[in-house]
Protein backbone atom coordinates (compact mmCIF):
# COMPACT_ATOMS: atom_id res chain seq x y z
CA UNK A 1 0.00 0.00 0.00
CA UNK A 2 1.54 3.50 -0.71
CA UNK A 3 2.39 6.08 1.83
CA UNK A 4 -0.08 8.21 3.95
CA UNK A 5 2.86 10.88 4.16
CA UNK A 6 5.81 11.25 2.52
CA UNK A 7 8.76 13.57 2.70
CA UNK A 8 11.53 14.14 0.55
CA UNK A 9 14.06 16.64 1.87
CA UNK A 10 11.27 18.46 3.77
CA UNK A 11 12.92 21.73 4.79
CA UNK A 12 11.51 24.93 6.99
CA UNK A 13 13.06 28.05 7.17
CA UNK A 14 12.08 30.78 9.64
CA UNK A 15 14.59 33.54 8.17
CA UNK A 16 17.98 31.70 8.40
CA UNK A 17 16.98 29.60 11.29
CA UNK A 18 16.26 25.63 9.61
CA UNK A 19 13.21 24.49 11.84
CA UNK A 20 13.10 21.53 9.75
CA UNK A 21 15.51 20.24 8.46
CA UNK A 22 15.79 18.11 4.45
CA UNK A 23 13.51 15.11 6.62
CA UNK A 24 12.73 12.47 4.30
CA UNK A 25 9.81 10.29 6.11
CA UNK A 26 7.45 7.26 5.34
CA UNK A 27 4.35 6.95 7.34
CA UNK A 28 2.36 3.69 5.93
CA UNK A 29 -1.30 3.43 6.43
CA UNK A 30 -2.80 1.69 9.52
CA UNK A 31 -0.14 3.06 12.25
CA UNK A 32 -0.03 5.60 15.30
CA UNK A 33 2.95 7.38 14.67
CA UNK A 34 4.47 9.30 17.70
CA UNK A 35 6.15 12.45 17.16
CA UNK A 36 8.23 13.66 19.68
CA UNK A 37 11.37 16.06 20.21
CA UNK A 38 12.01 18.96 22.18
CA UNK A 39 10.54 22.62 22.34
CA UNK A 40 11.74 23.74 19.28
CA UNK A 41 12.81 21.04 17.50
CA UNK A 42 10.80 21.37 14.40
CA UNK A 43 7.26 19.40 14.99
CA UNK A 44 4.72 21.30 14.61
CA UNK A 45 6.74 22.73 11.77
CA UNK A 46 6.44 19.70 10.08
CA UNK A 47 3.01 19.17 11.24
CA UNK A 48 1.99 22.54 9.42
CA UNK A 49 3.24 21.61 6.34
CA UNK A 50 1.54 18.31 6.53
CA UNK A 51 -1.55 19.85 7.00
CA UNK A 52 -0.75 22.90 4.27
CA UNK A 53 -0.71 25.56 6.92
CA UNK A 54 2.87 26.73 6.41
CA UNK A 55 4.89 26.78 3.16
CA UNK A 56 8.12 24.94 2.56
CA UNK A 57 10.58 23.50 0.49
CA UNK A 58 11.09 20.23 -0.60
CA UNK A 59 8.59 17.39 -1.77
CA UNK A 60 6.00 16.73 0.28
CA UNK A 61 2.74 14.43 -0.72
CA UNK A 62 -0.11 13.27 2.08
CA UNK A 63 -2.35 10.96 0.42
CA UNK A 64 -1.09 11.99 -2.92
CA UNK A 65 -2.57 15.20 -2.61
CA UNK A 66 0.46 18.88 -2.14
CA UNK A 67 -0.75 20.20 1.26
CA UNK A 68 0.71 23.68 0.22
CA UNK A 69 -1.48 24.04 -2.70
CA UNK A 70 -4.60 21.45 -2.28
CA UNK A 71 -5.24 22.40 1.62
CA UNK A 72 -9.40 22.41 0.99
CA UNK A 73 -9.27 18.99 -1.09
CA UNK A 74 -6.85 17.41 1.43
CA UNK A 75 -8.89 18.45 4.30
CA UNK A 76 -11.63 15.86 3.49
CA UNK A 77 -9.14 13.20 4.38
CA UNK A 78 -7.44 14.42 6.96
CA UNK A 79 -8.24 16.15 10.12
CA UNK A 80 -6.32 17.26 12.90
CA UNK A 81 -6.31 18.84 16.59
CA UNK A 82 -3.91 21.35 16.72
CA UNK A 83 -4.15 21.81 20.44
CA UNK A 84 -7.49 21.86 23.01
CA UNK A 85 -7.92 25.99 22.61
CA UNK A 86 -8.57 26.36 19.48
CA UNK A 87 -12.46 26.02 18.93
CA UNK A 88 -14.08 29.02 18.33
CA UNK A 89 -15.31 30.50 21.80
CA UNK A 90 -18.13 32.27 20.75
CA UNK A 91 -19.96 29.44 18.54
CA UNK A 92 -22.14 27.22 20.36
CA UNK A 93 -21.94 23.60 20.11
CA UNK A 94 -25.25 22.98 18.09
CA UNK A 95 -23.77 25.76 15.82
CA UNK A 96 -20.35 24.39 15.73
CA UNK A 97 -22.11 20.78 14.45
CA UNK A 98 -23.78 22.46 12.12
CA UNK A 99 -21.23 24.18 10.32
CA UNK A 100 -19.14 20.74 10.50
CA UNK A 101 -22.02 18.80 8.72
CA UNK A 102 -22.34 21.25 5.94
CA UNK A 103 -19.00 21.92 5.03
CA UNK A 104 -16.87 18.36 5.77
CA UNK A 105 -18.61 15.22 3.51
CA UNK A 106 -17.67 12.99 6.00
CA UNK A 107 -18.80 13.86 9.04
CA UNK A 108 -21.72 11.87 10.76
CA UNK A 109 -23.87 14.12 13.43
CA UNK A 110 -25.24 10.90 14.98
CA UNK A 111 -21.70 9.56 15.33
CA UNK A 112 -21.06 12.99 17.03
CA UNK A 113 -24.10 13.09 18.92
CA UNK A 114 -23.44 9.64 20.16
CA UNK A 115 -19.94 10.62 21.59
CA UNK A 116 -21.22 13.90 23.12
CA UNK A 117 -23.88 12.21 25.00
CA UNK A 118 -21.22 10.43 27.01
CA UNK A 119 -20.15 13.69 28.19
CA UNK A 120 -21.35 16.37 29.97
CA UNK A 121 -21.41 19.10 27.04
CA UNK A 122 -25.39 20.20 26.09
CA UNK A 123 -26.01 21.57 22.18
CA UNK A 124 -26.96 25.17 23.52
CA UNK A 125 -23.67 25.40 25.56
CA UNK A 126 -21.22 28.36 24.09
CA UNK A 127 -17.49 26.98 23.49
CA UNK A 128 -16.32 29.55 25.64
CA UNK A 129 -18.86 28.30 28.91
CA UNK A 130 -16.99 24.71 28.60
CA UNK A 131 -13.96 23.94 30.83
CA UNK A 132 -10.71 22.89 29.09
CA UNK A 133 -10.91 19.62 30.01
CA UNK A 134 -14.73 19.61 28.04
CA UNK A 135 -13.69 21.26 25.04
CA UNK A 136 -11.37 18.43 24.28
CA UNK A 137 -13.96 16.25 24.48
CA UNK A 138 -15.89 18.09 22.08
CA UNK A 139 -13.33 18.76 19.71
CA UNK A 140 -12.20 15.17 19.51
CA UNK A 141 -15.84 14.37 19.65
CA UNK A 142 -16.50 16.08 16.05
CA UNK A 143 -13.27 14.54 15.20
CA UNK A 144 -14.11 11.18 15.52
CA UNK A 145 -17.58 11.60 13.75
CA UNK A 146 -15.56 12.41 10.62
CA UNK A 147 -14.27 9.27 8.71
CA UNK A 148 -10.87 10.54 7.38
CA UNK A 149 -7.57 8.19 6.89
CA UNK A 150 -5.18 10.53 8.67
CA UNK A 151 -5.48 12.22 11.89
CA UNK A 152 -2.98 14.38 12.91
CA UNK A 153 -3.10 15.11 16.72
CA UNK A 154 -0.89 18.31 17.98
CA UNK A 155 -0.18 18.62 22.04
CA UNK A 156 -3.82 17.01 22.07
CA UNK A 157 -4.11 17.08 25.49
CA UNK A 158 -2.00 20.08 26.75
CA UNK A 159 -2.96 21.69 30.08
CA UNK A 160 -5.65 18.91 30.34
CA UNK A 161 -5.84 17.08 34.10
CA UNK A 162 -4.99 13.05 33.88
CA UNK A 163 -8.52 11.91 33.93
CA UNK A 164 -9.66 13.53 30.77
CA UNK A 165 -6.40 12.74 29.34
CA UNK A 166 -6.34 9.02 29.79
CA UNK A 167 -10.17 9.11 28.71
CA UNK A 168 -8.94 11.00 25.50
CA UNK A 169 -6.61 8.18 24.33
CA UNK A 170 -9.04 5.48 25.34
CA UNK A 171 -11.67 6.73 23.41
CA UNK A 172 -9.44 7.02 20.54
CA UNK A 173 -7.61 3.67 20.64
CA UNK A 174 -11.73 1.84 21.57
CA UNK A 175 -13.66 3.79 18.68
CA UNK A 176 -11.56 5.34 16.35
CA UNK A 177 -8.24 3.55 15.66
CA UNK A 178 -8.36 0.93 12.68
CA UNK A 179 -6.05 -0.65 9.89
CA UNK A 180 -7.18 2.20 7.60
CA UNK A 181 -6.56 4.96 9.70
CA UNK A 182 -3.42 6.40 10.51
CA UNK A 183 -2.25 9.03 13.30
CA UNK A 184 0.02 11.00 14.04
CA UNK A 185 0.67 12.39 17.49
CA UNK A 186 3.10 15.14 18.59
CA UNK A 187 3.22 15.06 22.59
CA UNK A 188 5.18 15.99 25.81
CA UNK A 189 3.28 13.80 27.69
CA UNK A 190 5.33 10.37 26.11
CA UNK A 191 4.39 8.14 28.94
CA UNK A 192 0.45 8.40 27.83
CA UNK A 193 1.09 7.32 24.38
CA UNK A 194 3.79 5.31 24.47
CA UNK A 195 1.46 2.46 24.97
CA UNK A 196 -0.78 3.08 21.74
CA UNK A 197 2.01 4.33 19.69
CA UNK A 198 3.06 1.57 16.62
CA UNK A 199 5.62 3.84 15.24
CA UNK A 200 8.14 6.13 16.86
CA UNK A 201 9.55 9.05 15.49
CA UNK A 202 12.43 11.41 17.34
CA UNK A 203 12.93 14.62 15.94
CA UNK A 204 16.25 17.11 17.25
CA UNK A 205 16.95 20.38 15.66
CA UNK A 206 15.06 19.57 12.87
CA UNK A 207 16.59 16.72 11.72
CA UNK A 208 14.99 12.75 12.40
CA UNK A 209 17.38 11.28 15.37
CA UNK A 210 15.37 8.03 15.69
CA UNK A 211 12.53 6.62 12.91
CA UNK A 212 11.57 3.10 14.07
CA UNK A 213 8.48 0.60 14.76
CA UNK A 214 7.94 -0.16 18.50
CA UNK A 215 8.88 -3.73 18.12
CA UNK A 216 12.19 -3.00 16.27
CA UNK A 217 12.98 -0.39 19.44
CA UNK A 218 12.19 -3.37 21.48
CA UNK A 219 14.77 -5.25 19.28
CA UNK A 220 17.31 -2.59 19.46
CA UNK A 221 17.54 -1.24 22.74
CA UNK A 222 17.78 -2.35 25.81
CA UNK A 223 18.06 -1.09 29.95
CA UNK A 224 20.70 -2.95 32.01
CA UNK A 225 20.37 -1.92 35.86
CA UNK A 226 23.49 -3.21 37.40
CA UNK A 227 25.56 -2.52 41.17
CA UNK A 228 27.83 0.12 41.40
CA UNK A 229 30.87 -2.75 41.20
CA UNK A 230 30.06 -3.63 37.97
CA UNK A 231 29.54 -0.58 36.58
CA UNK A 232 33.11 -0.43 34.85
CA UNK A 233 32.30 -3.85 33.52
CA UNK A 234 28.90 -2.40 32.21
CA UNK A 235 30.21 0.67 30.69
CA UNK A 236 32.61 -1.51 28.58
CA UNK A 237 30.31 -2.15 26.27
CA UNK A 238 29.90 1.15 25.44
CA UNK A 239 26.35 2.37 26.19
CA UNK A 240 24.74 4.96 25.08
CA UNK A 241 23.36 6.98 27.92
CA UNK A 242 24.21 6.45 31.23
CA UNK A 243 22.04 7.50 34.51
CA UNK A 244 22.33 6.55 38.46
CA UNK A 245 18.81 5.73 40.42
CA UNK A 246 18.86 4.84 44.31
CA UNK A 247 22.89 3.96 43.78
CA UNK A 248 22.07 1.53 41.31
CA UNK A 249 23.41 2.35 37.61
CA UNK A 250 21.13 2.42 34.57
CA UNK A 251 23.00 1.51 31.13
CA UNK A 252 20.64 1.62 28.23
CA UNK A 253 22.65 0.22 25.12
CA UNK A 254 21.80 0.24 21.41
CA UNK A 255 22.35 -2.75 19.39
CA UNK A 256 24.07 -4.60 21.92
CA UNK A 257 22.71 -8.38 22.31
CA UNK A 258 20.77 -9.47 25.00
CA UNK A 259 23.16 -12.39 26.04
CA UNK A 260 25.98 -10.27 26.36
CA UNK A 261 24.26 -7.69 29.23
CA UNK A 262 22.55 -10.49 31.23
CA UNK A 263 25.65 -11.70 33.44
CA UNK A 264 25.77 -8.29 34.72
CA UNK A 265 22.26 -7.31 35.86
CA UNK A 266 18.57 -6.84 35.40
CA UNK A 267 17.31 -6.50 31.87
CA UNK A 268 14.41 -4.17 30.79
CA UNK A 269 13.03 -2.78 27.53
CA UNK A 270 13.61 0.83 27.99
CA UNK A 271 10.33 2.94 28.03
CA UNK A 272 10.05 6.00 25.58
CA UNK A 273 10.68 8.16 27.53
CA UNK A 274 14.13 6.97 28.80
CA UNK A 275 14.92 6.63 25.15
CA UNK A 276 13.93 10.01 24.17
CA UNK A 277 16.23 11.27 26.81
CA UNK A 278 19.26 9.51 26.14
CA UNK A 279 18.87 9.98 21.80
CA UNK A 280 18.60 13.74 23.01
CA UNK A 281 21.65 13.54 25.10
CA UNK A 282 23.80 11.19 22.76
CA UNK A 283 26.69 13.27 20.82
CA UNK A 284 26.30 16.42 23.27
CA UNK A 285 28.17 15.04 26.39
CA UNK B 1 -21.89 26.71 -2.78
CA UNK B 2 -23.83 24.93 0.02
CA UNK B 3 -20.06 25.38 1.87
CA UNK B 4 -20.39 29.12 0.62
CA UNK B 5 -23.79 28.71 2.39
CA UNK B 6 -22.62 27.47 5.45
CA UNK B 7 -19.70 29.96 6.19
CA UNK B 8 -22.00 33.04 5.62
CA UNK B 9 -23.84 31.24 8.27
CA UNK B 10 -21.66 31.32 10.05
CA UNK B 11 -20.56 34.91 9.91
CA UNK B 12 -24.15 35.57 11.10
CA UNK B 13 -23.65 33.88 13.69
CA UNK B 14 -20.77 34.83 14.89
CA UNK B 15 -21.69 38.43 14.70
CA UNK B 16 -25.57 38.61 15.04
CA UNK B 17 -24.77 41.56 17.54
CA UNK B 18 -23.47 43.79 14.75
CA UNK B 19 -26.04 42.51 11.77
CA UNK B 20 -29.48 41.85 13.19
CA UNK B 21 -29.62 43.27 16.76
CA UNK B 22 -27.91 46.54 15.71
CA UNK B 23 -30.42 47.36 13.12
CA UNK B 24 -33.14 45.65 15.42
CA UNK B 25 -32.21 48.97 17.76
CA UNK B 26 -32.26 51.34 15.29
CA UNK B 27 -35.93 50.84 14.10
CA UNK B 28 -36.44 50.64 18.19
CA UNK B 29 -35.27 53.85 18.44
CA UNK B 30 -37.15 55.44 15.65
CA UNK B 31 -40.69 53.71 16.90
CA UNK B 32 -39.94 55.05 20.83
CA UNK B 33 -39.03 58.69 19.05
CA UNK B 34 -42.18 58.97 17.11
CA UNK B 35 -44.16 57.77 20.25
CA UNK B 36 -42.50 60.36 22.49
CA UNK B 37 -43.00 63.01 19.92
CA UNK B 38 -46.97 62.10 19.63
CA UNK B 39 -46.66 62.14 23.53
CA UNK B 40 -45.30 65.06 23.66
CA UNK B 41 -47.64 66.77 21.30
CA UNK B 42 -50.76 64.99 22.74
CA UNK B 43 -49.09 66.64 26.26
CA UNK B 44 -48.62 70.39 24.82
CA UNK B 45 -51.37 70.50 22.16
CA UNK B 46 -54.76 71.48 23.27
CA UNK B 47 -57.09 68.66 22.18
CA UNK B 48 -54.32 68.22 18.98
CA UNK B 49 -55.80 71.26 17.84
CA UNK B 50 -52.61 71.70 15.89
CA UNK B 51 -51.92 68.37 14.66
CA UNK B 52 -55.27 68.66 13.21
CA UNK B 53 -55.01 71.71 11.35
CA UNK B 54 -51.64 70.01 10.10
CA UNK B 55 -52.73 67.38 9.04
CA UNK B 56 -55.90 69.21 7.47
CA UNK B 57 -53.33 71.59 5.53
CA UNK B 58 -51.38 68.63 4.10
CA UNK B 59 -54.84 67.13 2.75
CA UNK B 60 -55.11 70.33 0.82
CA UNK B 61 -51.66 69.83 -0.87
CA UNK B 62 -51.92 68.36 -4.42
CA UNK B 63 -51.25 64.67 -4.38
CA UNK B 64 -47.91 64.83 -6.43
CA UNK B 65 -46.80 67.43 -3.49
CA UNK B 66 -47.64 65.09 -0.87
CA UNK B 67 -46.44 61.99 -3.33
CA UNK B 68 -43.00 63.22 -3.70
CA UNK B 69 -42.96 64.37 0.23
CA UNK B 70 -43.89 60.99 1.86
CA UNK B 71 -41.05 59.06 -0.46
CA UNK B 72 -38.54 61.55 0.86
CA UNK B 73 -39.46 61.23 4.39
CA UNK B 74 -39.64 57.48 3.78
CA UNK B 75 -35.97 57.10 2.24
CA UNK B 76 -35.08 60.04 4.84
CA UNK B 77 -35.28 57.29 8.04
CA UNK B 78 -33.09 55.15 6.25
CA UNK B 79 -30.18 57.76 6.64
CA UNK B 80 -29.21 56.34 9.98
CA UNK B 81 -29.66 52.99 8.87
CA UNK B 82 -27.36 53.73 6.28
CA UNK B 83 -24.67 55.45 8.46
CA UNK B 84 -24.62 52.36 10.88
CA UNK B 85 -24.32 49.82 8.00
CA UNK B 86 -21.43 51.16 6.78
CA UNK B 87 -19.63 51.54 10.76
CA UNK B 88 -20.82 47.71 11.13
CA UNK B 89 -19.29 46.45 7.66
CA UNK B 90 -16.24 48.76 8.25
CA UNK B 91 -15.17 47.04 11.80
CA UNK B 92 -16.71 43.00 10.27
CA UNK B 93 -14.41 43.58 7.65
CA UNK B 94 -11.29 44.65 9.43
CA UNK B 95 -11.96 41.75 12.03
CA UNK B 96 -12.59 39.52 9.27
CA UNK B 97 -9.45 37.88 8.61
CA UNK B 98 -7.86 39.11 11.62
CA UNK B 99 -10.17 37.87 14.97
CA UNK B 100 -9.34 33.87 13.96
CA UNK B 101 -6.18 34.21 13.68
CA UNK B 102 -5.88 35.81 17.42
CA UNK B 103 -7.69 33.32 19.12
CA UNK B 104 -6.08 30.43 16.98
CA UNK B 105 -9.42 28.91 15.88
CA UNK B 106 -8.31 29.90 12.39
CA UNK B 107 -6.69 26.38 13.17
CA UNK B 108 -10.00 24.83 13.34
CA UNK B 109 -11.45 26.65 10.13
CA UNK B 110 -8.70 25.33 8.44
CA UNK B 111 -9.18 21.62 9.44
CA UNK B 112 -12.56 22.01 7.32
CA UNK B 113 -12.12 21.24 3.69
CA UNK B 114 -13.34 24.83 2.51
CA UNK B 115 -10.65 26.91 0.82
CA UNK B 116 -9.02 29.77 1.98
CA UNK B 117 -10.70 31.63 -1.25
CA UNK B 118 -14.39 30.67 -0.29
CA UNK B 119 -13.53 32.16 3.04
CA UNK B 120 -12.57 34.85 2.02
CA UNK B 121 -16.20 35.07 -0.27
CA UNK B 122 -18.09 34.22 1.96
CA UNK B 123 -16.70 37.67 4.68
CA UNK B 124 -17.27 39.70 1.48
CA UNK B 125 -20.76 37.96 0.45
CA UNK B 126 -21.99 38.73 4.39
CA UNK B 127 -20.45 42.55 3.80
CA UNK B 128 -21.58 42.95 0.60
CA UNK B 129 -24.82 41.22 0.81
CA UNK B 130 -26.26 39.69 4.28
CA UNK B 131 -25.39 42.28 6.34
CA UNK B 132 -27.60 45.30 3.98
CA UNK B 133 -29.98 42.67 2.99
CA UNK B 134 -31.24 42.61 6.69
CA UNK B 135 -30.75 46.18 7.49
CA UNK B 136 -32.89 47.05 5.00
CA UNK B 137 -35.42 44.58 5.78
CA UNK B 138 -35.50 46.13 9.51
CA UNK B 139 -35.88 49.55 8.09
CA UNK B 140 -39.23 48.34 5.84
CA UNK B 141 -40.36 46.53 9.21
CA UNK B 142 -39.59 50.05 10.85
CA UNK B 143 -41.69 51.85 7.97
CA UNK B 144 -44.67 49.81 8.46
CA UNK B 145 -44.92 49.87 12.25
CA UNK B 146 -44.35 53.69 11.74
CA UNK B 147 -46.80 53.95 8.76
CA UNK B 148 -48.98 52.02 11.18
CA UNK B 149 -48.73 55.10 14.09
CA UNK B 150 -49.10 57.78 11.87
CA UNK B 151 -52.40 56.34 10.17
CA UNK B 152 -53.55 55.72 13.98
CA UNK B 153 -52.82 59.28 14.58
CA UNK B 154 -54.24 60.98 11.82
CA UNK B 155 -57.58 58.48 12.22
CA UNK B 156 -57.90 59.86 15.49
CA UNK B 157 -57.87 63.40 14.53
CA UNK B 158 -60.62 62.10 11.98
CA UNK B 159 -58.93 62.19 8.59
CA UNK B 160 -58.51 59.26 6.42
CA UNK B 161 -55.04 58.19 6.15
CA UNK B 162 -55.93 56.44 2.93
CA UNK B 163 -56.80 59.44 1.09
CA UNK B 164 -54.36 61.55 2.84
CA UNK B 165 -50.92 58.94 1.94
CA UNK B 166 -51.54 55.31 2.12
CA UNK B 167 -52.95 55.65 -1.81
CA UNK B 168 -50.98 57.86 -3.04
CA UNK B 169 -47.19 56.92 -1.98
CA UNK B 170 -45.42 54.24 -3.43
CA UNK B 171 -43.30 52.56 -0.74
CA UNK B 172 -42.84 49.44 -2.74
CA UNK B 173 -40.50 51.70 -4.94
CA UNK B 174 -38.87 53.62 -2.46
CA UNK B 175 -38.10 50.44 -0.50
CA UNK B 176 -36.96 48.96 -3.75
CA UNK B 177 -34.77 52.11 -4.61
CA UNK B 178 -32.83 51.64 -0.84
CA UNK B 179 -32.30 48.00 -1.61
CA UNK B 180 -30.68 48.73 -4.76
CA UNK B 181 -28.55 51.78 -3.94
CA UNK B 182 -27.53 49.48 -0.97
CA UNK B 183 -26.23 46.27 -3.27
CA UNK B 184 -25.06 49.21 -5.38
CA UNK B 185 -23.00 50.84 -2.87
CA UNK B 186 -21.79 47.26 -1.89
CA UNK B 187 -20.14 46.81 -5.39
CA UNK B 188 -18.74 50.63 -5.44
CA UNK B 189 -17.11 49.87 -1.90
CA UNK B 190 -15.49 47.30 -3.26
CA UNK B 191 -11.63 49.09 -3.36
CA UNK B 192 -12.21 49.61 0.25
CA UNK B 193 -13.73 46.63 1.46
CA UNK B 194 -10.77 44.42 -0.49
CA UNK B 195 -8.33 47.21 1.51
CA UNK B 196 -10.10 46.31 5.22
CA UNK B 197 -10.01 42.45 4.26
CA UNK B 198 -6.04 42.84 2.63
CA UNK B 199 -5.19 44.63 6.57
CA UNK B 200 -7.39 42.70 8.26
CA UNK B 201 -5.70 39.69 7.14
CA UNK B 202 -1.93 41.02 7.34
CA UNK B 203 -2.38 43.06 10.83
CA UNK B 204 -0.09 41.84 13.72
CA UNK B 205 -2.58 43.64 16.09
CA UNK B 206 -4.67 46.30 16.00
CA UNK B 207 -5.83 46.38 12.39
CA UNK B 208 -8.02 49.21 12.89
CA UNK B 209 -4.15 51.43 12.92
CA UNK B 210 -3.19 49.15 10.12
CA UNK B 211 -6.29 50.13 7.84
CA UNK B 212 -5.95 54.12 8.93
CA UNK B 213 -2.62 54.80 9.18
CA UNK B 214 -0.82 54.13 5.88
CA UNK B 215 -3.27 56.04 3.75
CA UNK B 216 -3.05 58.90 6.09
CA UNK B 217 0.62 58.89 5.88
CA UNK B 218 0.58 58.44 2.40
CA UNK B 219 -1.74 61.69 1.56
CA UNK B 220 0.34 63.77 4.46
CA UNK B 221 2.76 62.61 2.36
CA UNK B 222 1.22 64.02 -1.06
CA UNK B 223 -0.03 66.68 0.06
CA UNK B 224 3.23 67.85 1.38
CA UNK B 225 5.34 67.29 -1.66
CA UNK B 226 2.74 68.71 -3.55
CA UNK B 227 2.85 71.92 -1.33
CA UNK B 228 6.45 72.24 -1.91
CA UNK B 229 6.48 71.75 -5.53
CA UNK B 230 3.09 74.22 -6.84
CA UNK B 231 2.49 75.46 -3.94
CA UNK B 232 -1.06 74.13 -4.18
CA UNK B 233 -3.39 72.04 -1.80
CA UNK B 234 -4.95 69.84 -4.70
CA UNK B 235 -5.41 66.24 -4.96
CA UNK B 236 -4.13 63.62 -2.88
CA UNK B 237 -5.76 60.25 -1.72
CA UNK B 238 -7.37 62.53 0.95
CA UNK B 239 -9.33 63.64 -2.24
CA UNK B 240 -9.88 60.72 -3.87
CA UNK B 241 -11.31 59.12 -1.04
CA UNK B 242 -13.03 62.08 -0.49
CA UNK B 243 -14.73 62.06 -4.05
CA UNK B 244 -15.03 57.87 -3.74
CA UNK B 245 -17.50 58.44 -0.83
CA UNK B 246 -19.59 61.27 -2.54
CA UNK B 247 -19.88 59.55 -5.56
CA UNK B 248 -21.45 56.55 -3.88
CA UNK B 249 -24.72 55.01 -5.19
CA UNK B 250 -25.71 54.99 -1.80
CA UNK B 251 -28.60 57.95 -0.14
CA UNK B 252 -26.33 59.60 2.12
CA UNK B 253 -27.50 63.42 2.27
CA UNK B 254 -30.49 64.96 2.85
CA UNK B 255 -30.16 69.15 1.33
CA UNK B 256 -32.62 72.05 0.57
CA UNK B 257 -32.79 72.14 -3.46
CA UNK B 258 -34.42 74.73 -5.49
CA UNK B 259 -36.14 76.00 -1.61
CA UNK B 260 -37.15 71.82 -0.82
CA UNK B 261 -35.22 69.35 1.13
CA UNK B 262 -34.31 66.32 -1.05
CA UNK B 263 -32.32 63.50 -0.72
CA UNK B 264 -29.09 62.85 -2.76
CA UNK B 265 -26.70 59.90 -3.44
CA UNK B 266 -23.82 60.42 -2.20
CA UNK B 267 -22.38 63.76 -0.89
CA UNK B 268 -22.89 66.22 -4.08
CA UNK B 269 -19.42 67.74 -4.00
CA UNK B 270 -18.75 67.07 -7.51
CA UNK B 271 -20.99 67.28 -10.93
CA UNK B 272 -19.09 64.56 -11.89
CA UNK B 273 -22.95 62.14 -11.36
CA UNK B 274 -26.12 63.55 -11.47
CA UNK B 275 -26.84 63.04 -7.51
CA UNK B 276 -30.79 62.47 -7.71
CA UNK B 277 -32.07 59.58 -6.25
CA UNK B 278 -32.87 57.30 -9.64
CA UNK B 279 -31.86 54.39 -10.54
CA UNK B 280 -30.50 55.06 -13.63
CA UNK B 281 -28.27 57.55 -11.49
CA UNK B 282 -27.40 54.34 -9.12
CA UNK B 283 -26.62 52.16 -12.13
CA UNK B 284 -24.85 54.91 -14.47
CA UNK B 285 -22.02 55.00 -11.30
CA UNK B 286 -21.85 50.92 -11.65
CA UNK B 287 -21.08 51.18 -15.19
CA UNK B 288 -18.54 54.07 -14.85
CA UNK B 289 -14.97 54.46 -15.68
CA UNK B 290 -14.43 54.88 -11.67
CA UNK B 291 -16.16 52.02 -10.94
CA UNK B 292 -14.00 49.76 -13.65
CA UNK B 293 -10.60 51.28 -11.98
CA UNK B 294 -11.72 50.59 -8.55
CA UNK B 295 -12.86 47.12 -9.22
CA UNK B 296 -8.86 46.67 -10.57
CA UNK B 297 -7.79 47.83 -7.07
CA UNK B 298 -9.78 45.83 -5.81
CA UNK B 299 -8.98 43.14 -7.26
CA UNK B 300 -5.28 43.75 -6.86
CA UNK B 301 -6.40 43.85 -3.03
CA UNK B 302 -8.62 40.86 -2.53
CA UNK B 303 -5.59 38.55 -4.22
CA UNK B 304 -3.22 40.23 -1.43
CA UNK B 305 -6.12 39.26 1.17
CA UNK B 306 -6.35 35.73 -0.30
CA UNK B 307 -2.29 35.43 -0.41
CA UNK B 308 -2.13 36.21 3.28
CA UNK B 309 -4.80 33.92 4.12
CA UNK B 310 -3.45 30.99 2.56
CA UNK B 311 0.05 31.31 5.10
CA UNK B 312 -2.09 32.57 7.81
CA UNK B 313 -1.74 30.35 11.09
CA UNK B 314 -2.03 31.15 14.61
CA UNK B 315 1.85 32.51 14.94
Amino acid sequence: MTSIVSARGLTKRYGRTLAVDHIDLEIPPGRIVGLIGPNGAGKTSALKAILGLATYEGELSVLGKNPSRQRAALMEDVCFIADVAVLPRWIRVWQLIDVTERIHPRFSRARCLEYLGQTKVTLNHRVKQLSKGMVAQLHLALVMAIDVRLLVLDEPTLGLDILYRKQFYTSLLNDYFDEQRTILITTHQVEEVEHILTDLIFIKDGRIALEATMEAVEQRYTELMVKPDRAAEARELKPMFERELFGRHIFLYDNVGRDQLAGLGELHTPSVADLFVATMKRGES
Amino acid sequence: MRRLLALVHREFWENKGAFRTTPLVIGGIYIVFLLMSIFTTAHFDNELYTFREAVRLLAEQPVEFRAAHAEEVMLGTSLFFTLVLAFVVFFYLLGALYDDRKDRSILFWKSLPASDALTIASKLLSAMVLAPLIFWLVFVLTQIVMGIIASVMVLSVGENPWTLFLSIVNPLRAWFTLLVSYLAASIWFLPIYGWLLLVSAFAPRIPLLFAVLPPVVFAILQIWIDFLRTFTLDSSLFGVIGEWVANSPAILTAQVHDGRGTLALGAPLTDDFDHAVTLANIFDRLFSMQMLVGLAVAAVFLTGALWLRRRATDS
